[in-house]
């Protein structure tokens, strides 16, 4: 270590083992988390058990645990210290060598903090109220190493062979206390440079053709949701936890979600520690702008408050198909919206019968995996009726496709008939002003494009509309490929909601799944070789 | 040394989730005071004489079982050397226990306690929990610390005291799990202060009992 280039080259291999380490210890903190996910997740669990499985009258006095029905005289319950409610004597835990006692949720709402280690996070706090709840110093290190080296994500390398090579490998030659200088938050100096896995974000479902690869659910309904799923959902440091309450008034059919507070949320921008946060919720499987509610922006805090109730008119019979999804949002410089985590609630299993208010603490979640559930790629059925229609005498096909354009009398016709659909994503009322989009996609790429009359306030609208692709041949057609879409009209010039999708002919690919497609697929070439018959199919919307 | 299968050891470890929680505990001291010899003999029970000078920091993960619950223990060791201060000195705020060591053949070692004492003080949380341990006990003939030194600078801190041995296994298991006890301790406290149900009650509900003998038997 005494000359200056053994200590260059000592460093490079310093840096090789101290990566080592982090990596060693990114493995433990994953672990870790993922206990912690399912501590949370199960105290979840235990709070809305109480909270949904009411069926109690509102005057009847209830254990708020167990709901069993309170005496008036004997077994009249007693109120838990730790959250206020009334509870029965069996949702009682006594602590022990004391005669202090918690209900059964607060006693767990302790135990988390205990195994999850909050505890220590909620003193350390204290002290540095700006730190980050879970993040570690060998996260930030690896972070910071990420972004120097330009590499997105290193696997441990083996040890260089000479330095040359490893200058190269690295981009920048580094000694590890280079590494280690944005761990100073102290020093403002280096906090700037772009957030490293902000800027490449990859999902911007709405980029994606269409009908590209296969039906994809996600890429459908993200067309219509402006902007607002256009955020940056690579954030995967989701923290904290949200408040909020839920009121449904079977009376005025008024659904109210009381939005109290965040705490220990993540940084939007964690390089500048920002945080502007507000929340946003819809009531899935409705994701369109009509169906979005908001908070306001809070601005520079990581526990907001909100205290904002956000109203829904639903129908009691649309809220057991509904989920609600509160999600939370940084809003950044240039309106970027940095995704800060989201809680589902499906409301199928919640109990509006205690009209009661009661705010709970629900953990944030990453997004969702998409395409999570396969009944969710089901977005309802489309019934229609085809027919090919030939003009009487055979011709040859080679003819046929030059000149559509001038004698379309000689060249078929292509009739459907748009019957309705059923099970549609409908609005939170229930209905959809809803129509038909159909697009015949030639070979040549020629398309023509049809339109149904708008349908009002239906769930299940029944147009009997009928389109007509004029001028084209059976051999056209067996190069083509029909998409039928179904919309739900915007109010007010803001864009059409894509509902569902279908595609027969050609270009089905094997990855959309030829399984279920292959009964369509023989009906389709039924129509194409029977002319002059009607056939009915049922497509299914994606 | 033996990092292979030390790393194989620590995955193994590491990849078990059958825990109830997790300490994070770090080892300070001069550079040369035995601090990897300390976590070797506790974590592996191994012992290698030759001075082998830690790159920046390591950990070793080792799994106890104490008052009736299974903690996990991540257990940061860090070079002594100042050259590494920027980085080791950012492990201080995730850990919630600190060893600090020095070396009771070494005056310089034993005089520089005072400073990594102001360390901690800055870059760690309020409630830090500090045992201070004299190493290399085993070499009696090279002492230059006396143990009451020892003892009336850690009583002058704050911290509980211990003279160990990596060497000779002396005080190595004694020492962790008595910082182990310590946390446990500051967390019923922290949490029961915080908590209005139980005020009063001097302890929670599953830490009590702290004094129980130790399980000498225990997987660890």
């Amino acid at each position: 270590m005494t000359q200056e280039i053994n200590l260059n080259s000592l460093k490079e291999l310093e840096r090789e083992v101290i990566l080592q380490v982090l990596y060693r210890d990114r493995e433990v903190q994953n672990v870790e988390e993922e206990r912690i996910r399912k501590l949370k997740t199960h105290l979840q669990h235990l709070r809305w058990k109480g909270a949904k499985s009411t069926s109690q009258e509102h005057r009847e006095q209830s254990c708020a645990r167990c709901q069993r029905v309170l005496g008036v005289l004997l077994n009249r319950g007693a109120v838990c210290r730790g959250c206020s409610h009334r509870v029965c004597a069996e949702c009682r835990v006594f602590l022990r060598k004391t005669r202090a006692w918690k209900c059964t949720v607060c006693f767990e709402d302790r135990n988390v903090k205990i195994k999850s280690g909050q505890w220590f996070f909620e003193e350390r706090a204290k002290k540095f109220p700006m730190e980050g709840n879970h993040e570690t110093a060998g996260a930030k290190l690896l972070q910071s190493y990420q972004k120097l080296s330009k590499i997105s994500v290193v696997p441990p390398t083996p040890p260089p062979h000479s330095e040359n090579q490893c200058e190269r490998a690295f981009g920048y030659k580094l000694s590890s206390p280079d590494i280690l200088k944005s761990l100073h938050q102290e020093d403002p100096k280096h906090s700037p440079g772009p957030v490293l896995e902000q800027e490449d974000s990859p999902s911007s479902p709405a980029a994606r053709p269409l009908f590209s690869e296969g039906l994809r659910h996600e890429s459908l309904i993200s067309i219509n949701s402006t902007s607002t799923e256009m955020g940056n959902f690579d954030n995967t440091n989701v923290t904290g936890e949200i408040e909020f309450a839920l009121r449904y008034c079977f009376r005025t059919h008024s659904l109210e979600i009381t939005i109290k507070a965040c705490r220990s949320l993540a940084y939007g921008e964690e390089r500048k520690r920002k945080c502007n946060p507000y929340v946003k919720i819809y009531l899935l499987p409705d994701r369109s702008s009509q169906g979005k509610r908001k908070t306001r922006v809070q601005k520079n805090t990581v526990d907001p408050t909100f205290q904002e109730t956000l109203k829904y008119q639903v129908d009691p019979g649309q809220l057991a198909a509904r989920q609600l999804q509160v999600s939370v949002w940084h809003l950044g410089a240039l309106t970027r919206r940095v995704f800060l985590g989201e809680v589902l609630v499906p409301l199928a299993t919640w109990d509006f019968g205690d009209s009661a208010t009661q705010a709970f603490w629900y953990p944030l979640q990453p997004k969702a995996e998409k395409c999570e559930d396969s009944r969710s790629v089901n977005n309802g059925e489309l019934d229609i009726r085809a027919k090919l229609v030939l003009p009487s005498g055979p011709r040859p096909d080679q003819e046929a496709g030059e000149g559509t354009e001038d004698q379309p009398s000689l060249d078929g016709q292509l009739c459907l008939v748009v019957l309705g659909a059923r099970n549609l994503p409908v609005r939170s009322d229930g209905t959809l002003n809803s129509f038909v989009k159909g697009c015949l996609t030639l070979p040549d790429q020629h398309k023509l494009r049809l339109k149904s009359p708008v349908l009002k306030k239906q769930a299940c609208p029944q147009w009997k509309h009928s389109f007509v692709f004029n001028g084209v041949t059976t051999s056209q057609l067996k190069q083509s490929s029909l998409e039928l879409t179904v919309w739900d009209q915007a109010i007010f010039g803001m864009n059409d909601r894509l509902l569902g999708g279908a595609r027969l002919g050609s270009k089905e690919e094997p990855a959309g799944g030829t399984d279920s497609c292959s009964p369509l697929k023989l009906q389709w070439q039924k129509v194409l070789s029977s002319p002059n018959l009607w056939t009915d199919m049922t497509l299914i919307l994606h | 040394m033996a990092s292979a299968t030390d790393s194989r050891y620590g995955q193994k470890e590491s990849s078990d989730q059958n825990f109830d929680y997790m300490f994070k505990i770090l080892i300070i001291g001069n550079s040369s005071v035995g601090k990897t010899s300390f976590l070797f003999r506790y974590a592996d029970d191994s012992f290698t004489p030759a001075f082998v000078s830690t790159v920046g920091i390591d950990f070793k993960v080792k799994t106890i079982y104490r008052n009736d619950k299974r903690i996990k223990l991540q257990i940061w060791d860090t070079a002594g050397q100042e050259r590494y201060r920027t980085i080791t000195t950012a492990y201080y705020r995730g850990a919630m226990g600190f060893i600090l060591m020095y070396d009771i053949t070494n005056e310089e070692s034993f005089n520089a306690v005072q400073d990594w004492s102001t360390q901690i003080k800055t870059y760690s949380w309020d409630n830090a929990q500090v045992l201070l341990v004299g190493n290399k006990c085993d070499m009696e003939d090279e002492r230059v610390v006396s143990s009451e030194r020892g003892r009336q600078l850690a009583d002058h801190l704050g911290f509980e005291f211990f003279e160990a041995s990596a060497k000779d296994n002396i005080n190595v298991k004694q020492t962790f799990e008595r910082l182990v006890d310590v946390i446990c301790e500051k967390m019923s406290e922290s949490l029961d202060t915080a908590d209005p149900a139980v005020t009063g009650a001097k302890q929670g509900p599953q830490l009590t009992d702290q004094q129980a003998p130790p399980h000498q038997d225990c997987a660890c």
